[in-house]
């Protein structure tokens, strides 16, 4: 009998060790930037928890590894992703969180963007926000005081800046994505056409009731681009995310469209660099004119993962624990979806902060709506444009031929 | 050989011409010694302080040490392997003129025709079920099958340079066909192992796209190239360290390349024939 | 047929059947297998995501051949970009192999120098050529004033081609070299010395002696090049990611954009059998010319 007490003993003691080493949870991220506080805050978990996060962080091909990890039964607990088009993308392998409680603590307006039929598919990591970034120091040097709003305003400051030897913008056309995030923003006000309902507006574009040439606010867009690239220096296509970063950190260009997470390299540019947002140009309407604030960025559970409720459990953990909720704003320096969560010590955080309390209008990144695949795609239609390729004509046929062919092939 | 005439004027020609040729690299190498505003803000600029730090950091950060024993074990098995493969079935088919032979040769080829994106997530499934990934052994026997098709066309090509006679003298020697094979044929065809050894150890040390499929998974079988492509990002590119890392990840491969060089001995087969 | 003769043709077949399998073992698992895998890809309906595959046959093919703008520009663009590169790679490969095989001072260090930019990463070389392109190139002609330095290299269109087609000849030419000195080093020493001593000049004796003596080398160098020109992605990629626009995309690129951006993984298969194929003719034509011409040592 004392025998088998102890047998049972040893098993219970086992097993106390056993569960003790906590589970790890397989995470696949990217924004290698960030890689120093995915650590920090991993160390931090398992000290708090025991639970161990193995995170992998990688940048180039991140969809495409995503995708063989999926092929080949390599199935991540939780990984990253876009919001809006990619929670259908994803729909075969994501963990619907809409009934954990934890997604209560989220800002609504974070979760439009992850949220289809009702199902909360993912969940918002950063609040980010993209518009024209402006050198403040070089506007007042230039003597700008008054920030432009139309496109009349903002040829007027271009013109101001270029007349004292300063460029005044850096394109960065080189890159497919800054066409997309600066074209669509000269759109943003197009929901006023269509009852005030993106969702309305993209399933026009979806069903092809509706196509670009029809729309006649795609003039303003191409008026914008031009102006950008007549006034961005001498080889304005061979301007790419750092030529950006570094000329508006070092004052030699007076604006770039770019979002809050260039922040971080303009400032180890040049760390006394000052940088706001401007409001961005949608016409001849002022009012109208706003930035783009929005929560892509998304991480999601996966349904069918070894770990699934260790996961959970994190994501619980990363909404309401005192680490957890200071994060974002303190180490990641960006925008938080949390509820009550601070706004962080960032210039371009504040800024938009500042636009919102005085109702600049702020749209969300609408264009996330249109299928997979059609950023890149249209994006390098735009592109193309720029390069003097294609005339306006012929540009909006390619991006309708272009939207078709993926929308018919997405069927 | 004689030295040709105006062999001085062609070496400093040579020299200015490699020079400018690999301005480049002496670009990353001004800048990995450079910190990241200073990089961003100029990058054909001298550095005006040598800052090698970066070294420092990148070493550490890639977890150098670890990942360059990795890296040389999946080099090693890899090129090991092809050499092995395709000097055997390349020189065995080029001898053998039948028809299968050339069937076998061309689907041996066949695979340089395939652009490697078109089958890469299925490779990803294969190695998955034949339980080779997230292991760098695994990554190295992957290896065999890409690496084989070029060596074992260039064996297959070179075995011409092999006189006939010589199969003929090992077998009437007694020897068996594997010792025959390596002690009288394989010697014979040193320039081109030279040359398969250097194409294939220099791609396996500096290959990217198939480490990331197999190895991601794995925290602790990393390659040095994949923890240098860490620096990459696409908002923010941490200059500095990642100029530093491609540094330390080429040193040893141009290192090892110069000192391969010397031994291509030239006029082997005429000395085996004569004798 | 006696039943010595028998045994030892069996021990013939054995010999054959255990040089050659290992090879073609390996081949068939690690390429061969999963590419007919991809093969089967390209008649199904599939985003490279999802569960459910579907079966739509020949779709894919006459989409391809029938209303892809793209594809088609790639094409013409990959077959000219082929044409130029494989001819400026073979001819400098082959000269800096033949010069570096004299006997010059410092020539290992000088065949490293030309080897390097094959052994960097192409991302790297992607973002240094960008800078020398865009800033360098600036530098250059504030200080040179020469015009050609003030062009847009990487931005205007039709220049964009040629800047891809010169980093592209850069970055191979020191692996083609490395064969080419492979197939030098076979070239028996008599045979160039005894037309040294029969008086022919250097540049005939070259091409009557030791460029026969090197087809192997040549055979091999312009298979591979052509078949690398043709599946060209990398150095694309990196430098201008295809762009502006569409210029520079290639067909290797335009298959990625479809199967990993456009998410049509089931169409982007169909584009890479058509590739593989057109690929393949070139070769094989290509091979047999060369593979006559090959000479017996």
């Amino acid at each position: 009998m004392k025998r088998y007490l102890l047998v049972a003993a040893f098993v219970v003691l086992g097993a106390a060790l056993v569960a003790g080493q906590g589970k790890t949870i397989k995470v696949f991220f990217y924004s290698p930037e960030l890689t120093d506080q995915y650590n920090e805050m991993a160390k931090e978990y398992q000290a708090e928890t025991g639970n161990t996060l193995d995170i992998t962080v990688n940048q180039p091909d991140y969809r495409t590894l995503l995708a063989a990890k999926f092929n080949s039964g390599d199935i991540p607990d939780v990984f990253m992703s876009s919001a809006y088009s990619d929670n259908v993308n994803y729909q075969d392998y994501v963990y619907d969180l809409t009934n954990e409680d934890f997604v209560k603590q989220l800002e609504p307006t974070a979760l439009l963007g992850v949220t289809v039929n009702g199902h909360i598919t993912g969940y918002p990591f950063l609040v980010q926000s993209h518009s024209f970034i402006y050198n403040k120091q070089v506007f007042a040097d230039a003597g700008i005081t008054t920030l432009p709003r139309t496109v009349g305003e903002y040829d007027a400051v271009a013109r101001k800046l270029q007349a004292k030897g300063i460029q005044p913008f850096a394109t960065g056309y080189k890159e497919w994505w800054v066409l997309p995030q600066t074209a669509w923003q000269v759109l943003a006000p197009i929901k006023d056409s269509f009852g005030g309902d993106y969702a309305n507006f993209v399933d026009k574009l979806n069903s092809g009731a509706l196509k670009f040439k029809d729309i006649k606010e795609m003039s303003t867009v191409f008026d914008v681009l031009d102006l950008i690239k007549k006034y961005g220096g001498p080889k304005p296509m061979e301007s790419d995310f750092n030529d950006q970063c570094s000329l508006l950190a070092t004052g030699k260009a007076g604006m770039i469209h770019q979002g809050n997470w260039a922040e971080d390299s303009i400032l180890k540019t040049n760390p006394s660099a000052m940088i706001g947002f401007l409001p961005g140009p949608v016409g001849n309407s002022a009012a109208k004119a706003g930035i783009m604030f929005d929560s892509n960025q998304t991480i999601r559970i996966a349904k069918d993962g070894a770990n699934r409720q260790a996961a959970l459990d994190w994501l619980r953990w990363l909404t309401t624990s005192p680490y957890g909720k200071a994060w974002i704003p303190d180490k990641i320096k960006q925008m938080s979806p949390i509820i009550g969560a601070k706004a962080p010590a960032a210039q371009l955080a504040q800024a938009t902060a500042g636009m919102l309390k005085a109702k600049v209008p702020s749209y969300p990144w609408y264009y996330q709506r249109f299928p997979a695949g059609t950023e890149q795609a249209l994006g390098i239609i735009l592109q193309g444009y720029c390069a003097g390729q294609t005339t306006r004509e012929q540009t909006l046929d390619a991006l309708d031929a272009s939207y078709t062919k993926i929308m018919n092939a997405s069927k | 050989m004689r030295k040709p005439r105006g062999a001085p004027a062609i070496s400093l020609l040579m020299a200015v011409l490699a020079l400018a040729y690999i301005y480049p690299l002496i670009l990353v190498a001004i800048n990995s010694l450079k910190t990241f505003a200073q990089i961003m803000e100029n990058v054909m600029a001298f550095p005006s302080q040598l800052r090698w730090e970066n070294f420092a950091n990148a070493f550490t950060l890639m977890r150098y040490p670890n990942l360059f024993l990795n890296t040389l074990i999946v080099t090693c098995m890899g090129t090991a392997g092809v050499v092995l493969l395709a000097s055997l079935a390349g020189f065995k088919l080029s001898r053998t003129k039948t028809r299968i032979s050339w069937l076998i040769f061309l689907l041996c080829v066949a695979p340089m025709m395939i652009p490697f994106h078109s089958f890469m997530i299925a490779l990803v499934k294969v190695a998955k079920t034949l339980h080779l990934t997230n292991s760098i052994w695994g990554l190295g026997v992957v290896y065999w099958g890409l690496g084989v098709p070029l060596s074992l066309f260039m064996y297959h090509g070179f075995a011409k340079t092999v006189p006939t006679e010589l199969d003929d003298c090992a077998a009437i020697d007694g020897a068996r066909p594997l010792r025959a094979f390596f002690q009288v044929t394989f010697p014979l065809l040193q320039p081109v192992t030279v040359s398969v050894i250097v194409i294939n150890a220099m791609w396996m040390w500096n290959d990217f796209l198939l480490p990331l499929l197999i190895l991601s998974g794995s925290k602790k079988s990393q390659t040095l190239q994949l923890a240098a492509y860490n620096f990459f990002g696409l908002y923010k590119i941490e200059w500095q360290n990642a100029m530093a890392g491609v540094l330390l990840t080429v040193m040893p491969a141009i290192i090892f390349y110069l000192i391969l060089q010397r031994h291509i001995i030239k006029g082997m087969v005429a000395g085996a024939v004569k004798g | 047929m006696t039943p010595g003769r028998r045994r030892a043709r069996r021990a013939r077949w054995l010999e054959f059947l255990w040089m050659t399998a290992p090879a073609v073992i390996v081949i068939l698992l690690f390429v061969e297998i999963p590419f007919v895998m991809s093969v089967t890809y390209s008649f199904t309906k599939w985003n490279g995501l999802n569960r459910a595959v579907r079966f739509i046959g020949l779709a894919n093919y006459k989409e391809l051949l029938t209303n892809d703008p793209s594809f088609v520009s790639a094409m013409i663009f990959t077959l000219l970009f082929a044409v130029l590169t494989v001819a400026a790679i073979n001819v400098f490969a082959l000269l800096l192999a033949v010069i570096l095989d004299m006997k010059i001072r410092g020539k290992n260090v000088l065949r490293a120098a030309f080897y390097i930019p094959n052994i960097i990463s192409l991302i790297v070389i992607g973002y240094v050529w960008r800078f020398i392109f865009s800033r360098g190139f600036d530098s250059l002609g504030s200080l040179t004033h020469l015009g050609i330095f003030q062009l847009s290299w990487l931005g205007d269109t039709h220049l964009t081609f040629v800047s891809v087609v010169l980093v592209s000849v850069w970055q191979s030419i020191g692996f083609y070299m490395v064969i080419y000195i492979a197939g030098l080093q076979t070239v028996p020493r008599e045979l160039v010395e005894a037309a040294v001593i029969d008086g022919t000049r250097p540049v005939s004796r070259f091409f009557r002696v030791t460029l026969p003596l090197i087809m192997p080398s040549v055979t091999v160098a312009v298979f591979y090049s052509v078949s690398n020109a043709l599946k060209t992605f990398d150095v694309i990629f990196s430098l201008t990611f295809g762009g502006p626009g569409t210029a520079t995309t290639s067909i290797a690129l335009d298959i990625y954009k479809t199967a990993f951006s456009d998410d049509r993984f089931g169409y982007g298969s169909a584009k890479s059998v058509i590739l593989f194929l057109l690929i393949l003719v070139v070769t094989v034509t290509q091979l047999n010319a060369f593979k006559r011409r090959e000479v017996q040592a």
